[in-house]
């Protein structure tokens, strides 16, 4: 069941003339991982904005084109957006994570048992129950950042946005991410992430978004992770990439496992 | 010749939590250290250890013949250049050049060396389209890139750095990569804090592990990124390439992108199959 | 004193505030300012070790210590009108106008330390408010700690690049403006930020919160409360007499 979709949205930020989207048309589906992949500024963090109704309605700007959402309102069914650098989502008035994990269910007025059972659950899930009763102001970069992604979770969204999530994970706390954001679509979730993290893509995303200056190039399997345009443009998996520099010809393999499958049969 | 920075049993704690516990290593000039380990095992501590703007509690910490006890942080910043984890809250000048050139005149050069330096700076992370920007009119990437221009601005003897590539793409990481190795070629001694492996296989050659606030592992990075069974306890993972190095059997084993590339053209060329 | 209400905390601050600028000066003034002290002393009663009300993570010891620190703070931010007044006015105006804004500065000072802004929220919102509107003063209260905390790292972050603050005091007012530009600069872009982010955590107007733990109210407290309003009307309508 399509959860959202965009139909030739462009958008402009305040005051500019450049469109950080153009033309995108998209469409998700509950039970599905999208990954958004492109350089710095292509329009993955603002495609995000416009997915969770944040862009134009609080960051000001212009759109065109069709965006729509089917669950409930705001909440329940409703989108969450894990935005980059948690340090800037922190709601500042939390005493310990467990109040900061609540934050966004007592915003959403529910009554406090239910509060209390997603608030639970979530921390159960990015694995941070031992941090219940810290202080938010105590806790490092990567800590804080599943903090704050449980605080999202906890608000029982249908549609789960992520900005660059790893960023400040550490290796393990990165492969317990993916396999979340693999666990959520398994719920029934739709899922966009935006990511730098191309190796990871093979085993989480159903599809793949090549964004290239607002415009999204190529929507395909996570197989465009491993084409020679891709590849060129400095967005296939490091396997890819390896295999393309080595003159090696085509089809390039994916991950180390399609990599040793390929050289078998030569 | 003197290590560019050493710490002897180091040891600093938060209250009655332990951060760091008797860590002792030398870094020489030119050397390129990845400082690595999970979250919370006491990495961003060590940073701000070195850079002066805490004590340890025991042990000592040396940047070349300068005792970090002795000098406050504005004076360790003639040898030691930093950049932390949330880089892009430290901007404050109008334009991304005057921001870079911040560092270098506080030390007190002269206009033109100013220039010289911030020039160098710029280039060597291809910043100069953005120099005439306000730092807060570009997205968080290239923030981080500008803060890190302005530590390199200082041309100092020990680059520390605390995850300079978070968040970035692999072009920008390419450049952070370059400007460093340029940095180490020209006798900085290196001190990175990552998460990125990978970047870490291209740029560095010395794994430091930091586990719950012991040095776990001090060895050349090549070797512990082959070994993924020392890996996992330290909650590390090898990246992409080692693992296909390792998995093809690569003659040579190599961790780098542009060796493991030649590696697998001469196999193919010799119609070697390893897995045979 | 951090078990009080919030509200009784609002209500004692701006009810010195009020009765300072409505007593007549000098004694009115003095007389409110020595409450004020008093209160600003006691900040650190009935604080366990390792918490504090307020600001996050510095764990203070209680006893003397958050109270000596509320104290030299209000007598540093007062300090500068002091010395505006001493130049522009004769010593009683002088006198006067001093002793009133240091009560100011003092309650306000007092008030940011000892109550919490979480408290803040759970206390409007238990009472009937709007989470957003009780958001805007909570976060007007945790503006100074937050801006304390982003002002020490761009100092640290400077100092780390070779700006001393210490010297002359040629180097402190560069080091000075050195640190207002980037806190203002980087507070303002920080606004634009949250105001984002708390939408992303519900936070949207008209949003009708579930109190987490609504702070006890008790009849004594709500008497005092009232008592104060009485009492500053009575100032008020004396003076207008």
């Amino acid at each position: 069941m399509t959860r959202l979709s965009l139909e030739h949205v462009s958008f402009w930020y305040p005051a500019t003339d450049t469109p950080a989207l153009a033309d995108v048309s998209l469409e998700v589906a509950g039970g599905e991982v999208v990954a958004l992949v492109g350089a710095v500024g292509a329009g993955a963090s603002t495609l995000l904005l416009v997915a969770a109704d944040l862009a134009p309605r609080v960051v000001g700007g212009r759109l065109e084109g069709a965006v729509d959402f089917r669950g409930r309102g705001n909440g329940e069914g409703g989108r969450g957006i894990v935005l980059p650098t948690p340090w800037t989502q922190v709601s500042g008035m939390a005493f310990t994570v467990w109040d900061e994990v609540a934050f966004g269910p007592a915003n959403l007025g529910w009554p406090r048992e239910q509060i209390t059972r997603h608030v639970d659950r979530a921390l159960a899930r990015l694995e941070i129950a031992a941090l219940r009763d810290r202080e938010p102001a105590t806790l490092s970069g990567g800590e804080l950042q599943r903090v704050i992604i449980a605080g999202i979770l906890a608000m029982d969204p249908a549609l789960v946005l992520f900005d660059e999530p790893t960023a400040e994970l550490d290796p393990a706390g990165a492969r317990m991410l993916w396999r979340l954001v693999r666990s959520l679509a398994a719920e029934g979730k739709a899922v966009i992430v935006a990511t730098n993290d191309l190796d990871a893509l093979p085993d989480v995303a159903d599809r793949v978004v090549w964004l290239e200056q607002g415009r999204a190039k190529k929507i395909g399997p996570p197989a465009l992770l491993a084409e020679d345009a891709l590849c060129a443009a400095g967005l296939g998996t490091a396997v890819a990439v390896v295999w393309r520099a080595g003159g090696l010809p085509r089809p390039y393999p994916l991950t180390v496992d399609d990599a040793v499958r390929l050289w078998r049969h030569r | 010749m003197t290590d560019a920075l050493r710490l002897e049993r180091v040891s600093f704690a938060y209250g009655d939590v332990t951060a760091l516990a008797e860590v002792s290593f030398a870094l020489g000039p030119g050397e390129r250290a990845a400082l690595l380990g999970r979250n919370g095992a006491g990495k961003s501590t060590l940073v701000r250890l070195v850079t002066g703007l805490r004590r340890p509690a025991a042990g000592s910490i040396w940047v070349e013949d300068w005792d970090t006890r002795d000098r406050p942080p504005e004076q360790l910043a003639r040898r030691v250049g930093s950049m932390f984890q949330y880089a892009d809250q430290q901007l404050f000048a109008r334009t991304v050049r005057d921001d870079v050139s911040f560092g270098p005149r506080a030390l007190g050069f002269a206009a033109p060396e100013v220039q010289q330096r911030v020039g160098r700076a710029l280039a060597a992370l291809g910043l100069e389209a953005h120099a005439a920007h306000h730092p807060y009119d570009l997205p968080p990437a290239f923030r981080k890139l500008a803060a890190l221009a302005g530590a390199l601005a200082l041309e100092p003897r020990l680059l520390v750095l605390d995850e300079p590539t978070a968040g970035l793409d692999r072009a920008l990481r390419a450049r952070v990569a370059s400007a460093l190795l340029e940095r180490a070629a020209a006798g900085a001694a290196l001190l990175v804090v990552t998460h990125d492996l990978a970047f870490a296989a291209e740029t560095l050659e010395r794994a430091l592990v930091l586990d719950r606030g012991r040095l776990a592992c001090d060895e050349p990075l090549a070797g512990l990124l082959a070994a993924p069974p020392r890996l996992e306890p330290l909650g590390l993972a090898p990246p992409a390439v080692a693992a296909l190095s390792r998995a093809l059997g690569l003659p040579g084993a190599p961790v780098r992108e542009a060796d493991a590339a030649r590696a697998l053209a001469r196999v193919a060329a010799g119609r070697r199959a390893p897995l045979d | 004193m951090t078990r009080l209400h919030p509200f009784t905390l609002l209500a004692l601050a701006a009810a010195l505030v009020a009765l300072a600028w409505l007593l007549p000066a000098p004694w009115g003034a003095a007389g409110t300012l020595a409450v004020a002290a008093v209160l600003a002393l006691f900040s650190g009663a009935g604080l366990t070790p390792g918490a504090s009300p307020g600001s996050t993570g510095t764990g203070m010891s209680p006893g003397w210590r958050p109270g000596l620190v509320v104290l030299r703070t209000a007598v540093v931010t007062a300090a500068p009108f002091w010395l505006f007044l001493f130049i522009l006015h004769d010593v009683p105006t002088t006198v006067a106008l001093g002793l009133r804004i240091t009560t100011m500065v003092a309650s306000v000072v007092w008030l940011v330390a000892v109550l919490a802004p979480a408290r803040l929220v759970e206390a409007m919102v238990a009472a009937g408010w709007r989470a957003g509107t009780a958001y805007l003063f909570a976060a007007t209260l945790s503006a100074v700690p937050v801006l304390k905390a982003r002002a020490q790292r761009i100092v640290e972050a400077q100092r780390c690049r070779g700006l001393s603050p210490r010297g002359g005091l040629g180097p402190r007012v560069r080091a000075l403006r050195a640190l207002a530009l980037p806190l203002i600069l980087s507070a303002l872009h920080e606004v634009d930020e949250r105001a984002l982010a708390l939408e992303s955590r519900g936070l949207v107007p008209g949003a009708r919160r579930t109190p987490l733990a609504p702070p006890p109210d008790r009849g004594a407290e709500r008497a005092v409360r009232w008592a104060l309003v009485a009492l500053c009307v009575a100032a008020l309508v004396w003076r207008l007499a």
